[in-house]
């Protein structure tokens, strides 16, 4: 066993206990998906990375956007991003959701989907192998040592401007906002 | 067998062609007021299983084609159909009284090119949800341009700020 | 008894869901009344995409279809093609043509095998046939340099020739699968427990399955043995003997048992197919890919996919693009009027036991 993290378990119990079982949710987006069965079988086993299938959202807190996201389905992600409880991270596979791949003129699938949820990791490939899915969880632990996996808290800070990019796509969305939203011209009189 | 079939057809059928290109597909160009009569009778004829319905869009002819076509257990032949109906506020007959398995076909049609076809009980959105734009499949809807208006258009974070 | 209508939502997030589909049901009790299909969650509009795009700038495009079997979407794309601008495909392409297409139906039929095995809960056999598979795909690595992409096959033959020692590992593939095939059926096949599960559930008769237009294993588990491999043959399977698996009863357990049958004789094709494999030059050139222009013309081919017809109807006016191409998928038949058929009446228990028995793939149903 590595005696240099013994440290880091008496001093932050709570961040390795959390990057050390990522539980995923069961949602699967796009074609990446049939690279996710290999990696969670016995060939290439990822419960000894500590990540296994969630079986409810309310369980989860990673969320694997595998490959290209159509409009249909950006609705359902963010209603099962909003109910993932925090911290939770995100990743994205492939090229498709950077800057839309090989469906750049379609009309029907998502350019950037920065602009809708936040993402912390990439991972290329198409479709990433179930090494290169390892090596990113591996990045992934990287990261949330050093604090820098903040999506959720960018989600946070700038909700109203989350909010508003939805609402340009879809019109007026069926759900109510996730955090409260201050109404910049109500005055307060007293 | 299937030279007399065509034989009949052509008999029986007012300004039908009947064409092969190769020995397992015989295409029939048949005017729009006939294609129920056609489908009924191959049927009766042994030629009982629906494969696709699909349409293709002829902008400079100002026609849409619709293309059928129909199997048969029994011989490798297949028989296409094809049909023309005008572009400007096209409608047409549902074939769902001979072939039970059209609904979904001309569901699909009427989501993508617009066609609406008397007789369909199930006309609703099938791939696209709350989309009233217009039909995507048409040549005069160009998906590189939808593109630039729609979805070019969001900003980015460091935009907004 | 006062009984409520209720709505339930087999969403597309959820555990007993393969790929990404959703179905609208209305419940009473533990009776379903009425089930209604929702797809379009994977929809990318490629037959308007591919318009976009010249002849060979397309090879890309239709593996991405179908993603649990993309040899089969290429195939028919290649024969559309050599159909329309009249090519002549050398045998000795045509023969690696059939092991390919072969060695992807093994993998395909080995993912449903994992799908169904962990929906019943069999997980040990649904370990067993990932990891299989998993060999399929190293011997697809080395042949095409891709696991699930391969881009192998163009108009005119396939790209490069077989590397050296590749029959070897092939057969060797064979012998260690074959000498497993009696684990596989004494955990699942021939287990009471999937007996019990599976028998009688979601039954079609022969008549109502030729009314809804089905194909493949689902026409061929209700007695008729209609296989287009042997009606209308296409690469090179006139020159292999094999035959066509039935069953009688129309019910989950007559699918399961004609897919176990069907990998058998895969394996039998492959073993003919390596033995018997002619010399010669594996491509046929075409033209300058900037400039070719297919002639005028339409045209209709088809091939037996895992899963049933497959078909493609191309037509082009003489350009350098297709002026339309339809895909004609088994999945789209199955997936919607043959599933809210068969789920009217069914337990709520038992939805995922015959979405998955019908071999139903979303984004063939979306393309």
């Amino acid at each position: 066993m590595d005696r240099g993290q013994l440290s880091k378990w008496f001093k932050h119990p709570g961040i390795m206990a959390q990057k050390y079982s990522l539980w995923a949710v069961y949602f699967c987006t796009g074609c990446g998906i049939i690279e996710v069965p290999p990696s969670i079988t016995s060939r290439w086993d990822a419960e000894r990375f500590g990540v296994m299938p969630a079986p409810s959202p309310r369980h989860a807190n990673l969320f694997m956007i595998t490959g290209y996201v159509a409009t249909k389905t950006l609705k359902a992600i963010i209603r099962t991003y909003e109910l993932m409880p925090e911290p939770k991270y995100t990743v994205a596979f492939g090229s498709c959701p950077i800057n839309g791949g090989m469906y750049w003129d379609s009309y029907n699938t998502i350019k950037h989907i920065d602009k809708y949820i936040p993402i912390d990791g990439w991972i290329a490939g198409c479709m990433p192998r179930p090494e290169a899915i390892f090596i990113g969880v591996t990045k992934l632990w990287m990261m949330i040592d050093k604090g820098a996996a903040t999506g959720y808290k960018r989600y946070r800070e700038n909700y109203e401007y989350y909010r508003k990019n939805q609402e340009k796509l879809f019109g007026k969305l069926p759900w109510p906002p996730l955090f409260p939203i201050e109404d910049k011209n109500e005055k307060l009189t007293v | 067998m299937s030279e007399e079939l065509a034989k009949e057809i052509i008999d029986n059928f007012s300004n039908t062609g009947v064409s092969y290109t190769s020995k397992y597909r015989m295409y029939i160009q048949t005017p729009k007021e006939e294609l129920f009569r056609l489908l009924e009778y191959l049927k009766d004829n042994g030629f009982k299983y629906l494969v696709m319905i699909t349409c293709v869009d002829w902008i400079n002819e100002n026609e849409f084609e619709l293309v059928y076509q129909v199997g048969n257990f029994n011989t490798p032949l297949r028989i296409i159909i094809q049909v023309r109906i005008p572009r400007n506020n096209p409608t047409y007959e549902s074939i769902i009284p001979i072939f039970k398995n059209a609904t979904d076909y001309e569901r699909e049609i009427h989501e993508l090119f617009g066609i609406v076809f008397d007789g369909n009980p199930k006309l609703t959105p099938l791939f696209l949800e709350d989309w009233q734009k217009f039909h995507p499949f048409k040549k005069d809807f160009d998906s590189r341009e939808y593109v630039k208006v729609t979805f070019d258009s969001i900003p980015t974070l460091e935009e907004y700020k | 008894m006062i009984t409520r209508e209720l709505e339930l939502y087999y969403g597309p997030q959820h555990l007993g869901m393969v790929g990404n589909f959703s179905i609208t049901l209305s419940v009473e009790g533990d009776t379903i009344v009425e089930a209604k299909a929702n797809p379009g969650y994977l929809h990318r509009g490629f037959e308007k995409l591919m318009e976009y795009r010249s002849w060979t700038q397309n090879l890309t495009l239709p593996c991405r279809i179908n993603v649990v079997e993309p040899d089969s979407m290429e195939m028919i794309y290649m024969m559309g093609v050599e159909s329309l601008a009249r090519i002549e495909v050398p045998e000795r392409a045509q023969y690696i043509r059939t092991i390919v297409l072969e060695l992807s139906r093994l993998a395909s039929h080995l993912f449903g095998a994992w799908a169904y095995a962990n929906m019943l809960g069999f997980d040990t056999v649904a370990q067993w046939a990932m990891a299989y598979r998993d060999f399929v795909l190293d011997l697809f690595e080395e042949l095409t340099g891709g696991r699930v992409y391969h881009i192998y096959m163009c108009p005119g033959g396939v790209r490069r020739d077989l590397p050296d020692g590749f029959e070897e590992k092939v057969m060797n593939f064979i012998k260690t699968l074959a000498g497993h095939v009696p684990d596989f059926d004494a955990a699942l096949f021939e287990n009471k427990l999937f007996y019990k599960r599976a028998k009688g559930i979601g039954q079609i008769s022969r008549q109502e399955a030729i009314e809804l237009g089905a194909t493949g294993q689902v026409l061929r588990a209700t007695g008729m043995a209609y296989d287009i491999r042997k009606v209308e043959p296409y690469a090179a399977y006139d020159k292999v003997k094999f035959e066509v698996p039935t069953r009688e009863d129309g019910d989950a357990y007559s699918r399961l048992w004609v897919i176990h049958d069907e990998m058998i004789q895969s394996a039998h094709i492959i073993m003919q197919c390596i033995e018997n494999l002619p010399k010669g030059k594996v491509y046929e050139r075409t033209p300058n890919p900037f400039k070719w222009k297919i002639p005028k013309g339409e045209t209709y081919v088809r091939i037996e996919s895992s899963r049933g017809e497959l078909g493609a109807y191309v037509v082009s006016n003489g350009g350098k693009n297709p002026y339309r191409i339809f895909f004609r998928t088994p999945s789209f038949t199955h997936g919607i009027p043959i599933l809210e058929k068969l789920l009217k009446g069914a337990n709520i228990a038992d939805v995922g036991n015959i979405m998955i028995s019908l071999y139903v793939v979303p984004p063939e149903i979306d393309r």
